[in-house]
């Protein structure tokens, strides 16, 4: 599985960070950073959240 | 139990307590996606559970902001051009471009570096009522911080914070004989707003500063410069977002607190709970009651068959107490968590300003809470005529002055 980001909608609220911090990473300039594109059913519930409160639903599952 | 034909969303009289929770709750468990005849218009759709909400606003392709713009009522064709100005009543690409021009400045990030500000904004208002033992809640607290805060924020000078103040309020007022007596006064109050932006916007260009009238004015969109026209609505659109959103939850959250001592009393205990004390007042009480989509196809929601061109009304206040989202809905409680609201929407249009709002909240809750109190909401509630938004007009409070407070306690 892997994480797809709409980046024209992400605005650094950083919700995907507080709910996994191990994929998403906002830096102090504002920029999303994906640490791992791919991941596997360990970090599923965590990226699911992430997703589930972006609140711009910048973010989905993908196929790898 | 209400039968469909008694339910009215349309007749703002029904809001004038407050959203119809009774409504809200009947619809939710029978009706979720309901028709709403209108005496003067098509009829529309009347959205009241959080995950239809969440769908209708994630998929502005199916539902626009464009279309119709994003009131309930109907506008006459000269009327909607003028809206769609405005970017709230954009869709995807051309929204993303203008958004683009100030999202910047608002993402959490940006907005806590104004917190100290803000705290001495919070500050001076208590001040200025703390010993007085009673004041008028509205003009003196709530509109107080997020006015002053927006308008700092576009480089309005202090002198004619209340100008922009009175006019917002002109606009947002339209269906309440107090404010405005008919739309015609709304687009007189539009009209002067536009003129003082293009006056303090011609300031900006000779000397810019770092305000956003002045990013207005050096933003391009595929290369264009704002027109004078784009420029207006953008810097309208910041007054009054600013402006009368935070003041109806800052109110809204004072009489919520006062009308539960036992959920004050547990803030003024563990001053940690004003984060999710903000968040539940937002999710009980949401300025935004509805906004409206238009439907760009033909649409199936919960077996409902919604035609394109269709209306479709969000009720915010109606998704916050979905049974099937929240635990005990209609309880409010400060410590409730997790509280995943709607009161700022999802999505595309998800509120630019809710880290703005947040901060300023949280810092006034927290300067009232702290040096007052006991403050309590002290005779009637005076509430806007409005089913767009849930204001608080008026509303005295009484509380134990700061100064004797401390001579008790020393």
């Amino acid at each position: 599985m892997k994480v797809v980001v709409d980046y024209d909608l992400c605005e650094a609220n950083a919700r995907c960070m507080q709910a996994c911090p191990e994929i998403f990473y906002v830096d102090d300039d504002d920029n999303l950073q994906v640490k791992q594109e791919t991941f596997d059913e360990a970090l599923l519930s965590k990226v699911q959240e992430a997703v589930r409160l972006c609140p711009r639903q910048a973010l989905a599952i993908g196929d790898d | 139990m209400p039968l469909p034909a008694d339910i009215d969303l349309t007749n703002p009289d029904h809001f004038d307590q407050g959203p119809p929770h009774e409504w809200f709750t009947w619809l939710r468990a029978n009706d979720p996606v309901y028709w709403q005849d209108e005496e003067d218009g098509p009829g529309f759709w009347s959205i009241t559970k959080y995950q239809d909400l969440k769908h209708v606003s994630r998929h502005p392709e199916l539902f626009s902001s464009w279309r119709g713009g994003t009131n309930i009522f109907e506008l006459e064709e000269d009327d909607l051009t003028g809206v769609r100005l405005l970017m709230i009543n954009m869709d995807p690409p051309r929204h993303a471009k203008y958004r683009r021009i100030v999202s910047k400045g608002f993402t959490p990030k940006r907005i806590s570096l104004l917190e100290d500000h803000v705290r001495a904004l919070a500050r001076r208002i208590v001040d200025r009522i703390a010993d007085k033992g009673e004041c008028e809640f509205v003009s003196e607290v709530a509109s107080q911080v997020p006015m002053a805060t927006i308008c700092e924020m576009l480089g309005v000078p202090e002198a004619d914070h209340q100008l922009v103040y009175d006019l917002s309020n002109r606009l947002i007022g339209f269906d309440d004989p107090d404010f405005q007596t008919s739309m015609d006064d709304g687009g007189e109050a539009a009209a002067e707003m536009y003129a003082y932006a293009e006056q303090l916007g011609a300031e900006r260009s000779k000397a810019p500063r770092d305000d956003l009238t002045s990013i207005l004015l050096s933003a391009d969109v595929d290369g264009e410069k704002l027109t004078q026209d784009e420029f207006d609505a953008f810097f309208l659109l910041l007054a009054i977002a600013g402006n009368e959103t935070t003041r109806t939850v800052t109110a809204q959250g004072m009489r919520l607190l006062s009308e539960h001592p036992d959920q004050r009393r547990a803030i003024t205990d563990d001053p940690s709970l004003i984060g999710p004390a903000v968040e539940e007042i937002l999710r009980y009480a949401p300025a935004v009651i509805s906004f409206r989509r238009t439907a760009m196809a033909d649409v199936e929601i919960r077996g409902k068959q919604i035609r394109n061109g269709d209306k479709v009304v969000m009720w915010y206040p109606g998704a916050n107490r979905d049974e099937e989202a929240f635990d005990d809905p209609q309880k409010f409680d400060v410590s409730r968590n997790p509280n995943d609201h709607h009161a700022f929407g999802i999505g595309e249009h998800f509120c630019l300003g809710a880290s703005l709002a947040r901060l300023q909240l949280r810092t006034i809750f927290d300067e009232l809470l702290t040096r007052l109190p006991d403050i309590e909401v002290d005779g009637e509630v005076k509430y806007l005529r409005s089913n767009f938004i849930d204001g608080i007009k008026e509303m005295r409070v009484r509380f134990t002055p700061e100064t004797q407070r401390r001579k008790a306690a020393s």
